[in-house]
């Protein structure tokens, strides 16, 4: 499991490198990434979770701890998104189903490009979740401030 | 001209909207708004943020009548006075650059506090724009392909598929960076990428027998799989940018088919030497 993690960080670090992204928010996303990436691999083989859930969870997480990294490091919480959920886009699931199809299987190749599309939309279900609950936050909290400054 | 923006500070003066503190005309803020929203657009922020900080900072200059439209490929910022001047920019080429994106969020964050004047912030703005970026063409080819073959260990590749991995990566990264010079289409660009991991990553699997085909293959195609415009999109329709959503996830769709295809190419060919 540590030898996942340190992969995991490793990779989500040079996607970081790739996205030009500054050497100060490297570490912060790259955690971020790995432990994505652990918990999701965690969910599938040891408990045996579907894996819609187990995407879906692993990308709320990411998405939740993207969000409190950006308000402790004082920084856009897409910069912390944008890298860490790299490693658990379905790319796997993507190529084996197009793979599938090229072999002239395509029962099987469809059933897997659905469930990389599934995946897909579980990630995008997680992120918009997060972020819409603290957009919501913030735009409360806004108003609020516009209202005490007008007293 | 500058009767007209006399006029314009003067009645914004006396609609009571007026600032204090800065010495902003309405030329000017628009002037920096319209650079800050280059900035960001062009480094591959979501198109609600970039509404949100040209907007923040109109208002925080006292101008409640200048509004922004912005999409994936352009920026609208209008006045709305009957004396109203617009400005129009259209993005043709974006690139990921989180460094800059956390530059201009950090510089429209203390300007709130600060209000520093117009040439200052211009100065500012100017220089990163022209500023080359944190990491050039072969750290960030070395990255993707790092990355890339990291990520086919992660899937249970060999020491083998992580070299074949870090090379075909390398590789088609290289070409893109190569063509972005070029005027080929972002379709053509990711067709090609596609079609030379397919053809080096069979070639390195026809040499090494440790290699596996799909763990180098999932591993090289990892870095150009368009997750930004993805989760950008997604970001967007939470917004309720309903149009920008769209159009970004249409984008990664045809990034994404557009390797697919190249990929599905070379394999194909590949095949088909290998019978004759």
């Amino acid at each position: 499991m540590l030898k996942t993690f340190v992969l995991a960080f490793a990779a989500t670090v040079s996607f970081g490198v790739l996205f030009q992204g500054p050497r100060r928010i490297l570490w912060q996303g790259g955690i971020i990434g790995a432990c994505g990436w652990v918990l999701l691999v965690l969910l599938k083989e040891n408990f045996y979770v579907h894996s819609f859930t187990a995407n879906f969870a692993a990308s709320l997480f990411i998405a939740l701890c993207s969000e409190t990294a950006a308000r402790i490091f004082k920084q856009p919480a897409t910069v912390f998104n944008v890298m860490a959920v790299i490693p658990i886009v379905p790319g796997l699931g993507i190529y084996s189903g197009m793979q599938c199809i090229l072999e002239e299987n395509s029962a099987l190749g469809s059933r897997l490009l659905l469930g990389a599309a599934m995946d897909s939309c579980a990630i995008a279900l997680g992120i918009m979740m997060i972020s819409g609950v603290f957009f919501t936050v913030r735009k409360v909290k806004e108003t609020n401030e516009k209202i005490e400054t007008r007293r | 001209m500058a009767k007209k923006n006399d006029a314009d500070r003067m009645t914004d003066k006396t609609d009571g909207t007026a600032v204090q503190g800065t010495e902003m005309d309405k030329n000017m803020a628009m002037d920096i708004a319209m650079d800050m929203g280059k900035l960001l657009l062009k480094s591959g922020a979501e198109t609600s943020r970039v509404e949100e900080t040209m907007l923040r900072f109109c208002r925080g200059c006292g101008y409640s009548d200048l509004n922004v439209v912005c999409m994936p490929t352009v920026i609208i910022l209008g006045d709305e006075s009957t004396e109203g001047k617009n400005r129009v920019f259209r993005v043709h080429r974006r690139f990921i650059d989180l460094g800059v994106i956390m530059a201009v969020n950090s510089l429209s964050y203390n300007f709130r506090r600060l209000k520093p004047d117009y040439n200052s912030m211009k100065l500012l703005l100017n220089g990163m724009a022209e500023k080359k970026p944190l990491y050039g063409r072969f750290s960030v080819c070395a990255a993707a392909g790092l990355g890339s073959a990291f990520f086919s260990t992660l899937l249970g590749g060999s020491m083998p598929d992580f070299a074949a991995a870090f090379l075909t990566c390398f590789a088609a990264m290289w070409l893109l960076k190569l063509m972005t010079a070029s005027h080929l289409g972002n379709f053509w660009q990711n067709w090609l990428a596609g079609f030379v991991i397919g053809i080096i990553a069979s070639v390195c699997c026809a040499l090494n027998k440790g290699c596996t085909t799909q763990n180098v293959i999932v591993g090289a195609l990892m870095p150009f799989l368009p997750g930004l415009s993805f989760t950008n999109g997604v970001r967007d329709y939470i917004a309720g940018d309903l149009l920008s959503g769209g159009s970004r996830i249409a984008e990664a769709v045809l990034m994404a088919l557009s390797l697919a295809i190249g990929l599905i190419f070379a394999l194909k060919l590949w095949r088909y030497a290998a019978i004759c």
